[in-house]
């Protein structure tokens, strides 16, 4: 079996694991019954995860690529989606029928398996909710090689709740059922506002909500950190007009080794382009507004081989001084970061370790080699405790595991039912291992 | 596990009464360490380190070599250890013609003892496809002198199995990296007389923790060491004797 180096998307976590890509879900079956091994089994999709949510050092990593098929039944509006299909594979499908994954994150290489595991969101949250609100059902491989039909409602509601948000530890997810919505053109309107400052990008946020299906900020974290930013807005465009259904994989990043392109200057510089750059209005393609990341690939590489972190976090209503606090101290610790997100969300998923519930959630790219980053982090996250905030764990490469249970109050309920779907423990990875999720 | 700072979650220090072990544990980023095992005779608790991890003291006798392997599965038993720390060490006095049972013991703490628990340690780390060992070695071990080539052959020992252990272990995610000190000033050499370029133990500390972060497998402390181990094994005899003469 051949061994494999892999590593997250932000490229500080490392693992060596024995890999191997099933060709069908009765070869994945056979494989997961007949490893016998200390160190377990996760599978994984793009790794698209920041940190060790996809590696599993010393065990069997198995990849899903050969599992990916796409049906779709137009009558219905339901996609059966092979765990190991993209999402924008998926988009590319859909739209043959005039039809779209209600939810969508800002990246669309991320497979319909890992989708489910992290129980992503996206710029829809605050009406959609998470994706795992369009799942109608999961068909999962349990430790003990049976396959199991998970649906969100009736007898097998805890299991399935558990696998959504679930990090791939309480099975392999092999199969979905996808709830599907309708489009009558593949673009969105869009609008787009420039705030002076945090508070006003706040509250144009909060007011864009009401109006618009898909609401987005980027925030401007160099120079004096006040928050200015640029709020964008989209919602599905109602007129039909000609178009082509083309997937295109966009410019590559170069590998550039040890190089970091990324530092106070050149932040500064394509942040202020970035903040005064003319303000989209009117039609945009589905693709390019709802995955702005794509339009690069392997943009991870910008940050050379040190890798860095995103920090996102969600804090409830009524704690935007933390997110003051948060500039304040990236300021202070002299951070820029050209990618910062900020995004209300909407109402919790009964998923018991989904991340988002009701508040502001803010995402952060830092590169490693920062002073005292992870003391900082730390800190923050000590704060976030105290303000019922969390750190979303599929972006996670640091937290210490007794800030888990406080982010996750129900870690607990969580671990009982996944001990009774694996009693074997089969199901690890470094960051189970690391947090003491199991 | 390490994060993505590869800041260990476990560290074991082997021979925890070690002032050398315990000043490379005050180096080390700390900030996600949940455990730190001190295992030595009677074990006892570290002063002066600031962190949320929890001690766990373990006895250890490093001459009851049949006990070894038990407690490395102690050290294993919580979960992945990150980085083991080999700071144990006795100072074979003078030379095998004054005190040989001291050179005896020397013998089995700094290479027997030493060699077996590394390689203990690393076979349970590659199970789990991650691992760093630090083994304290010395500068003694570059070239052997009249006063103190008992416990520079030792350590030449254990030197020379670490190194062939990390060869061994390329691949495989686990590494081993060698620090040769020179002169320490400790309770070990207490009374001693100093030799040029003697350095406190939290200097070696400083260098031992910067060893392990990075990926190089041998590391001098003070860092001057490194050139003139160089010279030192390329002089002629006569005179490396006449230089090396107290």
């Amino acid at each position: 079996m051949p061994v494999t180096h892999a590593t997250g998307w932000g490229r500080t976590n490392f693992a060596l694991s024995r890999s191997e890509q099933p060709e069908s879900i009765g070869q994945l079956g056979d494989l997961v019954t007949s490893t016998k091994d200390d160190r377990g089994i996760l599978a994984h999709g793009l790794r698209r995860s920041y940190g060790d949510s996809s590696l599993n050092s010393g065990g069997l990593s198995i990849g899903l690529e050969n599992i990916a098929s796409i049906s779709i039944a137009p009558e219905t509006g339901v996609a059966t989606v092979g765990a190991g299909a993209s999402i924008r594979s998926l988009e590319y499908k859909a739209r043959e029928f005039n039809l779209f994954p209600p939810v969508v994150p800002g990246t669309g290489f991320v497979t319909i398996g890992g989708a489910i595991a992290a129980d992503i969101h996206g710029k829809s949250h605050h009406v959609t909710g998470t994706f795992s609100s369009s799942v109608e059902r999961i068909q999962l491989l349990l430790a003990s090689g049976e396959l199991v039909n998970l649906l969100p409602t009736g007898e097998s509601a805890s299991q399935f709740w558990a696998t959504v948000g679930g990090l791939g530890l309480t099975g392999i997810i092999t199969e979905a059922d996808i709830r599907l919505r309708t489009i009558a053109t593949p673009f969105v309107q869009v609008e787009e506002t420039r705030e002076p400052n945090l508070s006003r990008l706040l509250n144009a946020l909060k007011s864009a909500d009401s109006d618009f299906e898909h609401t987005v900020a980027w925030i401007d974290l160099s120079g004096d950190f006040r928050g200015r930013g640029v709020v964008g807005k989209g919602n599905y465009e109602n007129h039909p007009h000609p178009s082509r259904n083309k997937q295109s994989d966009g410019l590559s990043f170069p590998n550039i080794g040890k190089v970091s392109l990324i530092n106070p200057l050149t932040v500064r510089a394509f942040n202020e382009v970035w903040y005064r750059k003319p303000l989209a209005s009117g039609k945009k393609s589905l693709s390019a507004f709802m995955h702005p990341l794509d339009g690069v690939q392997h943009w991870n590489r910008m940050y050379g081989n040190s890798g860095f972190f995103q920090y996102q976090f969600v804090v409830p209503d009524g704690n935007e001084d933390f997110i003051e606090g948060v500039l304040a101290t990236m300021r202070d610790a002299k951070v820029a970061s050209f990618l910062g997100v900020l995004k209300r969300f909407g109402a919790q998923s009964p998923a018991y370790l989904s991340f988002p519930k009701p508040g502001w959630t803010l995402a952060i790219d830092i590169p490693q080699g920062v002073k005292n980053l992870e003391a900082i982090f730390n800190s923050l996250d000590e704060e976030l405790c105290r303000r019922e905030g969390r750190i979303y764990l599929i972006k996670d490469a640091r937290i210490r595991p007794e800030h888990v249970p406080v982010m996750y109050p129900r870690l607990n309920e969580w671990q009982k039912v996944r001990a009774l779907m694996d009693p074997s423990n089969l199901w690890q990875s470094d960051q189970s291992r690391r947090l003491n999720l199991c | 596990m390490l994060n993505g700072f590869k800041s260990p979650q476990t560290i074991a220090l082997i021979g925890s009464t070690s002032e050398i072990g315990q000043a490379i544990l005050k180096h080390l980023p700390l900030e996600n360490l949940s455990t730190c095992y001190l295992a030595s005779r009677s074990p006892s608790p570290i002063v002066g380190i600031s962190s949320k991890a929890a001690f766990v003291p373990i006895a250890f006798e490093a001459t009851d070599t049949h006990s070894h392997e038990k407690f490395v599965q102690q050290l294993f038993s919580q979960g992945d250890l990150d980085l083991a720390i080999i700071a144990i060490g006795a100072l074979g006095n003078d030379s095998t013609l004054s005190d040989e049972a001291n050179a005896l013991n020397a013998m089995q703490v700094n290479y027997v003892a030493a060699s077996y628990i590394m390689a203990l340690i690393a076979k349970k780390m590659v199970e789990q496809g991650h691992g760093r060992i630090l083994v304290i070695s010395s500068f003694a071990q570059t070239r052997p002198r009249n006063d103190n080539f008992a416990y520079g052959s030792t350590k030449a020992g254990l030197d020379f199995m670490a190194r062939g252990l990390n060869e061994k272990l390329r691949g495989t995610g686990v590494s081993v990296c060698v620090l040769r000190p020179g002169f320490v000033r400790t309770r070990m050499t207490h009374g001693m007389v100093e030799a040029p370029f003697t350095v406190s133990a939290e200097v070696v500390g400083k260098v031992a923790a910067s060893l392990i972060k990075s990926k190089k497998s041998v590391g001098y402390a003070p860092s001057i060491l490194k050139p003139l181990a160089l010279i030192f094994s390329l002089l002629p005899p006569a005179v490396f004797r006449k230089i090396s003469q107290r």
